[in-house]
């Protein structure tokens, strides 16, 4: 028996625990001083396990056979129908429903992000068009008289008995208008005398006058007034301006005359637009500084043409006034029922006799013809 | 339906019953737990051939673990079976080339690599100890069996073999000895 044969020997005995006391202290003192000694016994107790792992196993699956063989199958088989319901898991026929199972919880956040987005978004967008919607207000440039009542009395002093009386019930509603032709007749806005008992204009000296109402054009809000049977009127012989249909230029210097208060008002700008609130073919777009009561005033340009009639504003914007061309006031004026005007056809000129004037003559022409029209309803 | 387990044995309890070789407790954690990786298998393209070879490895998983590691498990009995069952049956499904393999799981599931990783090498070992056997042939291989594993003495081994003294059983065993050394460690070291 060799020396190596004999170390074998003892590293089984070491493995297996048959040493004794003495050999073991031997044996270990041994492998500690001799390195290839230690290496040799090291493997050999690797190899020792990896056998005896391997004799476990081949037990372990004999009696795992063994156990197996013993099973009663159809209580298991029956067991694993009942573990849990039968789903259809081949790859084939459950795709979908695979799918759907697992990115069920994701699909849910996708949902409700979506759907808080869109309600957002839309929330959002309606609540940005109504505060948008307040600010782009058009407001009718007419005047409510009631609030200034009292200054009212209190300027105007020496008035005689017919405006005293007048002045006693003083219109509700006021706004500005003016001749059509020298016979009487008066355009304004229909918005000012809407609901109207009964109408009257005052001139700039002062003169009232009591005027019907001819025919009101809601589309275009163009009214036509006339001035009643009265001795006082004198009718004239021409108007100085002449009424210009064609389209005017963006950029016309233009001129406007006004009752935003009892004393006319002149104001001056320049035409910006040839559309007016929101894209409205019918009207310009004027710069011009407009208050309530310039409603119904005449817009002319340089020449002393009217090209429209000042109608109202937008509230939030500056300097965006808007005047329904006067092409829109022959239609109106054409639409009117012959039986109205009691066959006088309004006699409407085109012909201008401002044009060399300066401006300060052109006024002083034109505000004649430019009347306060005060309107009275019923108390409400 | 009534309750079909005679034992009410706790997870700790059957984790002892199998690191101790007890075959009331193998018997016990087939009737429990194999319907339900039978369940898991069918249903996912196996046969029940499948269900036995598969429930059986991860038996010996288990048992490997209980008797070299630890009898400690970090989740449920029930769990680390359909866990460590569902890992056997989907690499046996990749092997098998089926790709874009996804389980429909009727069950928790719980990680279990490091055990897993541990199986494998143990795999490995166990191949390579049973292809050295096979070649190391008769009687060398049982005789290194009777010693090793089945732990008889040297004595029992001299008669059993008829070898006229225990020297001479001695030289013969220390001769097998170093034969299967050279065919296992020829392969093992090199892993």
């Amino acid at each position: 028996m060799n020396d190596h044969q004999k170390f074998t020997d003892w590293t089984d005995k070491w493995l297996r625990n048959e040493l004794t006391e003495a050999e073991r202290l031997e044996f270990e003192a041994l492998r500690r001083s001799d390195p290839v000694l230690a290496q040799q016994a090291r493997e050999q107790q690797q190899l020792a396990q990896a056998m005896q792992q391997y004799g476990q196993r081949i037990d372990f699956r004999k009696r795992l056979d063994r156990v197996h063989a013993s099973l009663d199958m159809d209580a298991i088989r029956q067991e694993a129908g009942q573990e849990a319901p039968v789903r259809p898991l081949h790859r084939n026929g459950g795709t979908v429903r695979q799918l759907w199972q697992t990115y069920r919880p994701i699909l849910a956040v996708a949902a409700t992000v979506a759907l808080i987005t869109t309600f957002g978004t839309l929330m959002l967008v309606r609540q940005y068009q109504s505060s948008h919607k307040q600010q782009e207000q058009y407001t009718m440039m007419r005047r409510d008289l009631q609030a200034i009542r009292r200054s009212q009395n209190a300027i105007l002093q020496d008035l005689n008995a017919r405006e005293r009386a007048l002045q006693m019930n003083p219109g509700q509603v006021a706004g500005s208008g003016f001749l059509l032709s020298p016979d009487g007749y008066l355009v304004t806005n229909t918005h000012i005398i809407r609901d109207a008992d009964s109408v009257y204009i005052q001139s700039t000296k002062g003169d009232i006058y009591k005027a019907k109402v001819v025919y009101a054009d809601q589309k275009y809000d163009l009214a036509i007034l006339q001035v009643r049977d009265d001795s006082t009127f004198r009718s004239k012989t021409a108007l100085p301006y002449g009424f210009e249909a064609g389209p005017s230029d963006l950029g016309e210097r233009v001129f406007t005359l006004g009752f935003p208060r009892e004393e006319i008002v002149y104001g001056e700008g320049y035409l910006s637009s040839k559309t007016g609130f929101r894209g409205d073919s019918t009207a310009y777009q004027v710069a011009i500084s407009v208050n309530p009561g310039n409603s119904g005033g005449p817009l002319l340009d340089e020449k002393g043409n009217v090209i429209g009639i000042i109608s109202g504003k937008q509230t939030a914007t500056e300097g965006a006034t808007f005047a329904i061309k006067t092409n829109y006031l022959f239609r109106a004026i054409s639409a009117i029922p012959t039986d109205s005007l009691k066959n006088n056809s309004i006699r409407m000129s085109r012909k201008n006799g401002l044009a060399k004037l300066s401006r300060k003559d052109q006024i002083k022409k034109i505000q004649e013809n430019v009347y306060l029209v005060k309107v009275f309803k019923h108390e409400k | 339906m009534t309750n079909p387990y005679r034992l009410h044995l706790s997870d700790d309890q059957l984790l002892a019953g199998l690191a101790n070789g007890s075959d009331t407790v193998l018997e016990e954690l087939y009737r429990r737990y194999f319907p339900m990786v039978l369940h898991l298998i069918l249903n996912n393209n196996g046969s029940e051939d499948d269900a036995k070879d598969v429930y059986q490895e991860t038996l010996i998983v288990l048992y490997e673990k209980v008797t070299t590691d630890s009898l400690a498990l970090h989740c449920q009995l029930k769990t680390y079976l359909y866990s460590v069952s569902r890992r056997l049956w989907l690499k046996q499904l990749s092997l098998r080339n089926r790709n874009g393999i996804s389980l429909m799981d009727t069950e928790d599931v719980a990680s279990v690599d490091d055990d897993l990783i541990n199986h494998e090498a143990r795999d490995r070992q166990f191949e390579l100890m049973a292809e050295s056997l096979d070649r190391l042939g008769e009687p060398c291989r049982t005789l290194l069996e009777d010693f090793y594993m089945r732990h008889l003495s040297m004595q029992d081994i001299t008669e059993k073999f008829g070898y006229t003294n225990a020297d001479n059983a001695k030289t013969q065993k220390y001769k097998c000895l170093m034969r299967l050394k050279r065919l296992f460690f020829a392969v093992f070291k090199e892993e």
